[in-house]
């Protein structure tokens, strides 16, 4: 995940970037695709298909025009549990055994068994990111309200993305004005305790903005209702794509089988 | 004499608890194309006393009386509030949606219009105040100057007939507050305007009265 | 603590979505229209506070801080929770699509019954105990995350279990990191804002 500088955006989204290719199929539609590719991808087995799917995965990434450096780290971002537990595949797998280092045993089955989990983690997240991650917060939520998604999860997620960047600002602040007194953050209690606080001041100050937001919502006859406006349209070319990629998943899946 | 004023208040008491009286015997009136500025020290209780005139803040004391009727209870605020639109101190707190113009649209589209009407009125008050194009705008990645035409927007929205402004220069640039002036002037609300901002306030200001001790001071 | 696309069986995939759809399901019906901005506020906030780095050694890490988000949220954090995952998995990359139901189960399970059990506690009048219930709430909640984290993965295959088991006390540190910096916080919150748990019905600020 990334860290917190001050002075970035804590969403820090590929949504900023020429509207073409990719970016231009209708949102509810990469929506969709993402998860056809997802449950598709992770049900594939044969190392070709595999290889097919994250190649189809970054041929998305280029149409969409995600900056290759930024997307590499993103995807090869994960968490450290994960590392360790698929370089210990290997060694707790029972099967023929491939190397042995230090004493143990490194299967084959365990390397195929691990490589194929690394495979499908980078394939999904690389299509995610190419698909949906282009996507303004904002037109996410709509599409995902668009799809049926109960309306009161959608008004959490948008009320939650609109107010993330102004927290983060007062974050920020809470943090600059620790640094400014000598804060320095080591692995101590001292730290844990400071950062505590600092997360406390956090949720207090986002509970009182919380009371004037509900304040300005009833000064404007707010009665439950959230109206959305959203511009999507879809077009035939939309559901062209949308076909196209579910037909090919269909197909890889269906070559994967009978390999 | 004149008509009768659009916001009286009289004798109002309230409290933040025991400890802290804040105000102790308020009474102001409004009338119709008034612009009447709100002075005092910090704590003073002049955003205070914009809450309670739109039942936000319920008084311990005294009569709020709006729009010809004396307003108790919450069904009472609840129709003051879209005729006398209350502009926040921070913008961020009045603009929860995603796009202008679904801010915009959020009070027109609670009072009853249709989806139509409503992208109308949106279109109609973006233009009012030079913002036209805004509407698919993301609200967050406004400038503060903007965000601030944006809440007044989604206030004007409503077409209410009186303005709560809470220090509506806070946080602008010389360009957006020179704009916020001749906006307002061109408007025909009377306006309650709470501000530190001696310069704008001497620009747009009919009345003064100054909030001292609980009180109010011409 | 998230799982990646393509490392569990198809069962649990299942299984745990379907409690996930339960799960958000409950919170949904906590969020009354008058909860809506507090439980998007405290999401946001939760999200910004997730991004803090904590020092652990030579390395740091990110808090779940699963178990305050119970405690201010109560079944709302299920709801809050997918959101953050949901963002994280999407923008940064970081999770997965298929695994989205497991990864919110396995964090907010146990941020809603340690936030559930410890609220009373936190609510009481003395301030030692309330910080003492935040540190069993912080620590609690991502412990139990740890765990069911490995059942995820050894119900997904035998080979998982001893990766599992090093996870799992790979983790301590974090869950005393976890810990402490949960109860700093709802030492500070109850102080500086005593209904922030409904502990008092102080009078609404303008």
């Amino acid at each position: 995940m990334t860290d917190s500088r001050a002075g970035q955006t804590a969403l820090r989204t590929f949504a900023d970037g020429p509207l073409t290719g990719l970016r231009r199929i209708d949102p509810r539609m990469r929506l969709v695709a993402a998860a056809v590719f997802a449950f598709s991808t992770v049900a594939l087995h044969e190392f070709r298909s595999l290889g097919v799917a994250l190649a189809a995965a970054a041929l998305l990434a280029a149409w969409a025009r995600l900056p290759a450096a930024e997307t590499a780290r993103r995807v090869l971002a994960v968490d450290g549990f994960i590392v360790l537990t698929l370089i210990m595949l290997p060694f707790t797998t029972p099967g023929e055994t491939l190397v042995t280092l230090w004493g143990f045993d490194a299967s084959r089955q365990g390397l195929e068994h691990a490589l194929r989990i690394a495979l499908k983690a980078n394939a999904v997240i690389l299509a995610l990111l190419a698909l949906v991650g282009t996507l303004p917060e904002t037109t996410l939520g709509h599409a995902l309200a668009r799809l049926r998604v109960p309306e009161k999860l959608v008004q959490l997620f948008l009320m939650t993305v609109r107010y993330i960047e102004v927290l983060h600002q007062e974050y920020g602040r809470l943090r600059t004005a620790m640094k400014a007194r000598g804060f320095r953050p080591r692995t101590d209690r001292h730290t844990l305790t400071s950062l505590g606080y600092l997360i406390g001041m956090l949720l207090v100050r986002s509970l009182e903005r919380s009371e004037r937001v509900m304040a300005a919502m009833k000064c404007r006859g707010y009665t439950g209702r959230f109206p959305l406006l959203d511009d999507l349209r879809s077009r035939p070319a939309d559901w062209l794509f949308l076909a196209a990629l579910t037909a090919a998943c269909l197909a890889l899946l269906t070559a994967d089988r009978l390999a | 004499m004149t008509a009768a004023p659009l916001i009286a208040v009289e004798d109002l008491h309230f409290a933040y608890g025991p400890q802290r009286p804040v105000l102790q015997g308020v009474s102001l009136a409004l009338s119709a194309g008034e612009r009447l500025a709100l002075v005092g020290d910090n704590g003073a209780g002049k955003s205070t006393l914009l809450s309670l005139v739109v039942g936000l803040l319920k008084p311990q004391a005294g009569r709020i009386v709006a729009f010809g009727r004396q307003r108790v209870t919450e069904a009472d605020f609840a129709e003051v509030r879209p005729q006398a639109g209350f502009v926040f101190q921070d913008p961020d707190d009045q603009l929860f949606c995603p796009t202008v113009a679904e801010d915009v649209a959020f009070g027109p589209l609670n009072l009853g219009a249709g989806r139509e009407e409503a992208r109308a009125i949106v279109a109609e008050t973006l233009e009012m105040l030079g913002l036209s194009g805004f509407g698919p705008r993301v609200t967050h990645h406004l400038s503060g100057g903007e965000k601030r035409l944006v809440s007044l927007a989604a206030v004007l929205a409503m077409r209410p007939q009186v303005l709560l402004l809470d220090e509506p220069t806070n946080a602008l640039d010389a360009r957006h507050r020179a704009r916020l002036i001749d906006i307002l002037r061109g408007l025909p609300q009377a306006m309650v305007i709470v501000s530190h901002d001696a310069d704008f306030l001497a620009a747009l200001a009919t009345r003064s009265l100054r909030l001292e001790g609980g009180r109010v001071i011409p | 603590m998230h799982i990646v696309d393509g490392a569990l069986a198809a069962p649990v995939i299942v299984a745990a979505s379907a409690a996930a759809v339960g799960g958000i399901a409950l919170g949904l019906r906590a969020l009354t229209p008058e909860a809506l901005p507090r439980a998007g506020l405290l999401s946001a906030a939760f999200f910004v506070a997730s991004l803090v780095q904590v020092p652990v050694g030579p390395s740091s890490v990110h808090l779940v801080l699963g178990g305050l988000a119970g405690l201010m949220l109560g079944w709302a954090a299920f709801p809050a929770l997918a959101v953050a995952l949901a963002l994280q998995a999407v923008f940064f990359g970081f999770g997965g699509l298929t695994v989205l139901g497991v990864n919110l189960v396995n964090i907010a399970a146990p941020a809603v019954l340690f936030g559930l059990l410890c609220r009373p506690l936190v609510r009481s009048a003395a301030a030692t105990p309330a910080a003492v219930a935040g540190v069993v709430a912080g620590g609690g909640a991502v412990a139990l995350t740890t765990i069911m984290v490995g059942l995820s993965l050894a119900l997904s295959g035998e080979a998982f279990i001893p990766a599992a088991k090093l996870v799992f006390i790979a983790h301590v540190p974090v869950m005393m990191a976890e810990a402490l910096v949960t109860g700093a916080a709802v030492a500070l919150v109850r102080k500086v804002k005593p209904d922030a748990f409904g502990l008092v019905a102080a009078p609404a600020r303008a």
